[in-house]
């Protein structure tokens, strides 16, 4: 090519997926562009040529049309439209529309084809599917993760290394000391068919039996601890720290469902970084008082900063984040009761919405619930409970989790209320679903015991199942609410753009990207009566299961994380730049690259809404 | 226009000089035949050309670069974009190098005029000669032909600095200076501003103007070649 073409590859070299090409063979690019002006009111069809050729704007705006005329698209300068641009699904019936003079570069079909062949990096991103790019781009996000914070996204699968090392119970100490030292453990796993039955360590050994002069021949159980911690071998590594942190143990044994499948160790864990997340939560468990608690909480902010800046996950981001949270709570509960004496009855105290399903990002409010064992009386017990709440919610509170506008909160008497109580709402919400039902529906049907009676919890969750799965109706409203969050068209300039107020000209990118996943996700797997809450889990579990194709399911799963991350990112800035964090963004922060596969995520969420919506007729 | 009044019946000369002329590249280009000027403007090619030089006077002043690009009908083609330099026989003045960045050291290596020009004419067979301000590079290579080849140069041309002209008189709008610059033109049509400043990237300018003025006036009825030339 001529150097003095320079302008325009400067053009191609800003927008993806042409920055991914060498200068040379961008050069080889810039022979095959032809350029065209388009003017306003053109009709670019089907048989007029809109799939001979990849169009990239330079200049101008272009609408896109589906088969009935609905508006697909907006697109302006640095988009591309046309031959391999869009999602196969969208190929057959759409077409262009100039809606703004168009200076166009235009590279026809077959020097596309040429240049994909050439061009890995352009084949990929010109590959026809709208969730395979995605995942492209997640990829490239996280590429130079951070050895310091992978604990955030490892999960406890990938530390383990080995078979567990395990006896039977009948062995004798002396046995389970010799394989012990054969297999160079410092710990050994007692176990019966795969069951866990017991733990022992190199400390029982010294404290247990040599130091009390035990006999070696008796048997292993004499010296086992039986009743231990574990963790599961989905979990992420910082949790099986965090556990380690709380209970003072060097050895978790990882279970695979209720299968034994190894044992992490702290050194294990040690060989990745400790993470300001897990040092923050023992912190908290040290506190006594609320100003100390308001302290350590005001260091959360760092947190996501920290978060974004190892460019973890948002998923794993989203644990860390609300397992500080979750401290809190847990805390705040034990201080209270200190002062106010022993329950008088079992109860749970439930997280909501973002908390339960595990996915806060920067500080939000509180939505919580109470739920009492069934010998509750209002009378004699009322007054511990309220007291209880607001000491609980009012430090949250204090701490910057701040109370809830719409009052689902365990200080609101409502929401305080006993099993039979709970019940009762629920029954009522699903078997008369009216607006109001199905806004509270969503906030407390994603609800996650933080701290209390579990079984309690097991009960009303187990209630729920059998009252939701295959109930049409309740499933069809639930449903209807899912798609009332719908991601917009693309972005437009200012189109799809909030006007006016704090937030002129930004989108909102809770309500637009992550909340329509959210909920759809709840959808499936009410249907599928599945107990998880995180939405990711939700997500892997109804794939399995049948109620969404894997494919969509797994597209849904990218983009969440996709659009999550951009929001974590978005909130970091913010924070480091002084600022109050939020969710709405400009579209001046998003690079060419984001902007892209930010119109994916949303034409997967809209296929995936619209796929909902036949199936349930809506 | 006056300037332009003379040239009038360009198929004519081109058959006369053909005849008179021993071979040359220009001769070569007399050859093949001018485009229709009844033809619809989109059956016809272009070549959008211009030239760095060392200054406006076409006697005294020298082409030190030529950029050029070929336009079917309504589409551009950056495949046969070709950008040359040529090697002036005097110096280069200071205040043109300081416009299009060429100077002494790099103009020297460069080819002479009389190898340069057969490329460009090759390139002008049969098609339209497009620039903006084209009088500039009509005369220029008029001038060049006649002192290498003893003939002068002759085409249809397209003017964008006319047409844009035009469309002030036809909207009956006063013109402010500095109104028919190029990179003002093109801001008009939501063209994008190129920083850079050399042959090539301001023929494809000048392409791009063209393309965004016909598709302006396409709506009002079939353009003939013959409508949008200064010379034909």
């Amino acid at each position: 090519m001529e150097v003095e073409l320079l302008e325009i590859r400067d053009f191609l070299v800003l927008h993806h997926p042409f920055n991914q090409l060498s200068i040379d063979a961008l050069n080889g690019v810039l022979g095959d562009i032809e350029i065209r002006y388009l003017r306003r009111g053109t009709d670019i069809r089907q048989d007029h040529g809109l799939m001979e050729s990849l169009y990239l704007i330079r200049t101008g705006a272009v609408e896109l049309q589906g088969h009935d005329g609905e508006l697909l698209a907006r697109l302006a300068e640095g988009d591309m439209f046309g031959y391999r641009a869009s999602p196969r699904e969208e190929q057959d019936d759409i077409r262009g529309k100039v809606i703004e003079d168009c200076l166009v570069y235009q590279f026809p079909a077959s020097a596309v084809d040429d240049l994909c062949e050439q061009h890995p990096q352009l084949d990929y991103f010109l590959a026809p599917v709208g969730g395979d790019r995605l995942r492209d781009a997640i990829t490239h996000v996280g590429d130079d993760s951070n050895s310091q914070l992978s604990m955030m996204t490892t999960r406890i699968r990938d530390l383990i290394t080995r078979e567990p090392v395990i006896m039977p119970p009948t062995a004798t100490i002396r046995e389970t000391a010799v394989a012990m030292s054969e297999e160079r453990v410092s710990s050994i796993l007692i176990t019966q068919e795969e069951m866990l039955q017991g733990i022992v360590t190199d400390r029982d050994l010294r404290n247990r039996v040599v130091a009390k002069g035990l006999d070696y021949d008796l048997p292993v159980t004499e010296i086992m601890t039986g009743e231990t911690c574990t963790a599961d071998i989905n979990d992420y590594a910082f949790e099986a720290q965090l556990q380690m942190a709380r209970q003072n143990i060097h050895h978790l044994p990882v279970l695979d469902e209720e299968k034994v499948a190894g044992m992490l160790t702290a050194t294990d864990l040690t060989k990745h970084h400790t993470t300001s997340a897990v040092y923050m939560v023992s912190d908290i468990h040290k506190q006594n008082d609320i100003e100390s608690l308001q302290e350590i909480s005001t260091k959360s902010a760092d947190l996501l900063v920290n978060l974004a800046a190892a460019d973890v996950t948002a998923d794993s981001a989203g644990h860390v984040i609300t397992s500080v949270v979750d401290a809190l709570t847990c805390r705040l509960i034990k201080l209270a009761e200190d002062q106010l004496g022993s329950p008088p009855v079992p109860y749970a105290w439930l997280a909501a919405g973002s908390q339960a399903r595990s996915e806060q990002t920067a500080k939000s409010d509180q939505d919580n619930c109470l739920l009492l064992d069934d010998s509750y009386d209002e009378k004699k017990h009322g007054e511990y409970f309220q007291q209880l709440a607001r000491f609980v919610c009012d430090g949250l509170d204090a701490c910057g989790y701040f109370y809830c506008p719409g009052e689902m909160m365990a200080i609101t008497d409502k929401w305080r209320q006993p099993l039979h109580a709970w019940k009762k709402y629920f029954s009522k919400w699903i078997d008369q679903p009216e607006p109001k039902a199905l806004m509270l529906t969503c906030v407390f049907f994603d609800l996650r015991c933080v701290c209390g009676d579990r079984s309690l919890f097991r009960g009303l969750r187990k209630y729920l199942q059998e009252k939701c799965r295959g109930n049409r109706i309740f499933l069809a409203h639930m449903a209807g609410n899912a798609l009332t969050h719908r991601p917009p068209l693309g972005f437009f300039r200012n189109f799809v753009l909030i006007h006016g107020g704090t937030h002129d000209l930004t989108f909102d990118l809770k309500h637009t990207g992550i909340v329509p996943i959210v909920d759809l996700a709840r959808v499936y797997s009410l249907a599928a009566g599945i107990n998880l809450v995180n939405t990711q889990d939700r997500l892997k579990a109804v794939a399995e299961g049948g109620e969404v194709s894997e494919e969509g399911a797994r597209d849904l799963q990218d983009t969440l994380e996709f659009v999550s991350f951009l929001r974590i990112e978005h909130q970091a800035r913010q924070i480091r730049a002084g600022e109050d964090a939020d969710n709405f963004m400009s579209p001046k922060d998003l690079s060419n690259f984001e902007r892209n596969h930010l119109k994916d995520a949303f034409s997967v969420v809209r296929t995936m809404q619209n796929v909902l919506s036949q199936r349930y007729k809506i | 226009m006056s300037i332009w009044k003379y040239l009038f019946n360009i198929e004519e000369r081109r058959n006369w000089w053909m005849r008179k002329m021993p071979p040359s590249p220009l001769r070569d280009y007399y050859e093949v035949p001018f485009p229709d000027k009844e033809a619809d403007w989109r059956q016809v090619d272009y070549l959008a050309v211009d030239y760095e030089t060392t200054g406006l006077d076409e006697d005294k002043d020298e082409i030190l670069s030529v950029g050029y690009t070929t336009i079917h009908g309504s589409c551009m083609r950056l495949g046969d974009a070709t950008h040359i330099l040529t090697r002036p026989q005097g110096v280069i003045p200071g205040e043109s190098a300081v416009v299009h960045g060429i100077l002494d050291d790099a103009a020297s290596s460069a080819e002479a005029l009389e190898d340069v020009l057969p490329h460009l004419l090759r390139a002008l067979a049969g098609k339209a000669m497009l620039a903006h301000f084209a009088t500039i590079e009509y005369h220029f290579l008029s001038n060049a032909c006649e002192r290498i080849y003893g003939f002068p140069f002759v085409g249809p041309v397209v003017d964008t600095l006319a047409l844009e002209v035009r469309v002030y008189r036809s909207q009956d709008k006063s013109i402010q200076q500095g109104d028919l610059r190029l990179a003002n033109a093109r801001t008009r049509y939501g063209l994008p501003r190129y920083r850079a400043h050399n042959a090539l990237i301001d023929a494809i300018a000048a392409g791009e103007l063209f393309l965004a003025q016909v598709a302006t006036k396409m709506d009002k009825k079939n353009i003939m070649l013959k409508d949008l030339t200064v010379v034909s």
